[in-house]
């Protein structure tokens, strides 16, 4: 998901125009007819988040073949939650926002994610320079090798100002119809395609 | 695997006094440890109260030999730990499998921000290595190491319940037997980071707290260091001391509800209570007395008198808020509360809720407003939420 556009399994699923990121999110949100009132509260990096993984979980992943400690999170970014950091520290030379201040933490999207799905597993986010499929791939073969997780969603994630990006994959120890082997190699390559 | 844990010692130290005797003669005075700020230089001197310890870091480095550029939150510390294990009196703790198992969540934010101010203006202004050791862990180590605790040490972190995690963290070891002994609780020193943090929520009160008040308008913060010695069976069973209590009943749920609020029906609170009551195999009419979370924000103390109506309606054990005294220690309440809890059975004692005036509307019940002693108490319910939903009950019960 980046620059107006979503793709999910190498298909197009929404189009938008290349607005600034509140109002894309917005049009997504709209769009693909979701409904989550607590949606219009996060920030940018949440809203990003939220969007991405909704996309990523819709229609074929069975949430009922896993115990909520199953399933867990490895995520990735630059910026961390400099976005909203910056329009708090705005906010606080009048009078400091409390809406505002409670997203100053880039983790806090994945509690958005796991309190929308009941995700209960073990779950951490990382501040890189760069997407590093490597890294992310030695985590999450970590997890589910050692039957922590059967389940995880990694990737990325990053907004900052009008840039955004956000590439997730559903890694599951059971090969699915879709699936494809999880490798460093083969995030990269569809990081890199969108 | 479920042999009992007991509590062979207690040590604190917050703004009420710096050792147990001065809680026990602070409660029965019925005075509270707020005040104005003295030792931060801040902009909200003078303007939001703050129950401060009443010693400065050179009195509690010379108390504790801990070396100058030590955070506060080690010094609190140490002295509450040393205390508990004084108190324990127990020949050769470190010739048993011994843990010290400690919680905080400000770490050395009192030193890093008045460091940063100097550096980033000019980096010449001090060293990095002063203050490359300010994470929560190593508060823990330096501790452990005053303390000659090498067998295990381990630090937790889960906001305003975190120490409270601790003890039922202990307990776990030494029931499973991975541990004999476990000095458990937790600290935290006051900081210009959590008051702006507290005060940006706008959940600080100007005046001191009113806990469980319809007309509360806020916690105040505090800082302190409290830490219960949990044995073993075999440990106490050796010792000529009769133990203050056991550990009971502890449970940990999560309200999945708001980064820095509880559910307005306390679904979260209302999980751990429960769930430790099950684990203690009590009912909730056996509970002699509710050592409660009640911070004094609108939002903790509706919630958290929502899940208690829920679970104990229609009999009230005696309740109070110790906050009222000692203001919200964040990390450390949960230890601080441990050791006001195992006293409250040792000595018969219910604590007062200060200032309370006004029943909440949303509960037919109100604290306990007096001092009282020479009680049977026999079950203490002690409860810590914190940000991020996370809510611990804990259960001590007569030995």
């Amino acid at each position: 998901m980046c620059q107006g556009i979503i793709r999910r399994n190498n298909e197009l699923v929404f189009e938008g125009e290349h607005t600034d990121p509140a109002s894309f999110f917005l049009s997504v949100y709209r769009d693909l007819g979701f409904s989550y009132p607590k949606f219009h509260k996060m920030d940018n990096l949440c809203k990003l988040g939220w969007l991405a993984s909704e996309v990523l979980l819709k229609d074929d992943f069975d949430l009922g073949r896993y115990e909520p400690e199953e399933i867990g999170l490895v995520l990735a970014n630059h910026n961390s939650s400099l976005d909203d950091d910056t329009r708090y520290w705005e906010t606080a030379k009048e009078a400091a926002s409390p809406s505002l201040f409670v997203y100053t933490l880039p983790n806090i999207v994945i509690g958005e994610i796991c309190i929308r799905n009941n995700f209960k597993g073990e779950h951490v986010f990382y501040i890189q320079q760069d997407f590093d499929a490597d890294f992310i791939a030695n985590q999450v073969n970590y997890l589910i090798d050692n039957n922590i997780l059967q389940a995880c969603i990694c990737g990325w994630m990053d907004v900052l100002g009008a840039e955004y990006k956000a590439s997730l994959f559903l890694v599951e120890k059971q090969e699915g119809g879709q699936s494809v082997p999880f490798s460093a190699e083969n995030m990269n390559a569809i990081f890199k395609a969108i | 695997m479920s042999s009992p844990v007991y509590v062979a010692g207690v040590g604190v130290i917050s703004g009420i006094g710096n050792n147990v005797a001065e809680h026990l003669d602070a409660f029965e005075r019925e005075k509270a440890g707020m005040g104005p700020i003295t030792r931060m230089n801040t902009i909200h001197k003078g303007e939001l109260p703050v129950a401060e310890v009443k010693l400065s870091n050179e009195e509690l480095i010379s108390m504790t030999g801990l070396p100058e550029r030590m955070s506060r939150t080690a010094l609190l510390s140490l002295v509450a730990a040393r205390e508990a294990i004084s108190d324990a009196g127990i020949a050769g703790i470190s010739s048993y499998r011994t843990g010290f198992v400690s919680a905080n969540t400000v770490g050395g934010m009192d030193k890093s921000e008045d460091f940063f101010v100097d550096f980033m203006a000019n980096n010449n202004k001090g060293k990095l290595r002063n203050i490359f050791d300010h994470e929560c862990g190593s508060m823990t180590e330096v501790v452990a190491d005053k303390l000659g605790i090498k067998y295990f040490i381990t630090t937790l972190s889960t906001a305003c319940s975190s120490s409270a995690n601790s003890v039922s963290y202990a307990a776990r070891l030494i029931r499973n037997g991975v541990l004999d002994i476990a000095i458990a609780g937790g600290a935290d020193a006051l900081a210009k980071f959590t008051l702006n943090g507290f005060n940006t929520l706008m959940i600080v009160d100007k005046q001191f707290c009113r806990p469980f008040d319809q007309n509360r308008e806020g916690l105040n913060l505090g800082e302190g260091a409290g830490y219960l010695v949990l044995v073993s069976d075999k440990i106490a069973g050796q010792s000529d001391k009769f133990p203050y209590c056991r550990i009971s009943g502890y449970c940990n749920s999560n309200d999945a509800y708001h980064q820095t609020a509880s559910s307005p029906d306390g679904t979260g609170s209302y999980l751990a209570m429960k769930g430790a009551l099950e684990k203690s195999g009590l009912q909730s009419s056996d509970i002699s007395y509710i050592n409660l979370h009640g911070t004094g924000t609108p939002n903790n103390d509706s919630s958290e008198g929502i899940a208690i109506k829920r679970l104990f309606d229609p009999y009230y054990p005696p309740m109070s808020s110790t906050k009222s005294f000692t203001g919200h220690t964040l990390g450390a309440s949960g230890g601080i509360e441990a050791v006001f809890s195992a006293l409250a059975i040792k000595h018969g004692l219910i604590y007062p809720n200060l200032r309370f005036t006004t029943r909440m509307e949303e509960v037919p019940f109100e604290p306990e407003k007096h001092f009282l002693s020479g009680r049977q108490v026999r079950h203490v319910m002690s409860n810590s939420f914190g940000f991020g939903g996370n809510c611990t009950s804990l259960i001590f019960s007569a030995a």
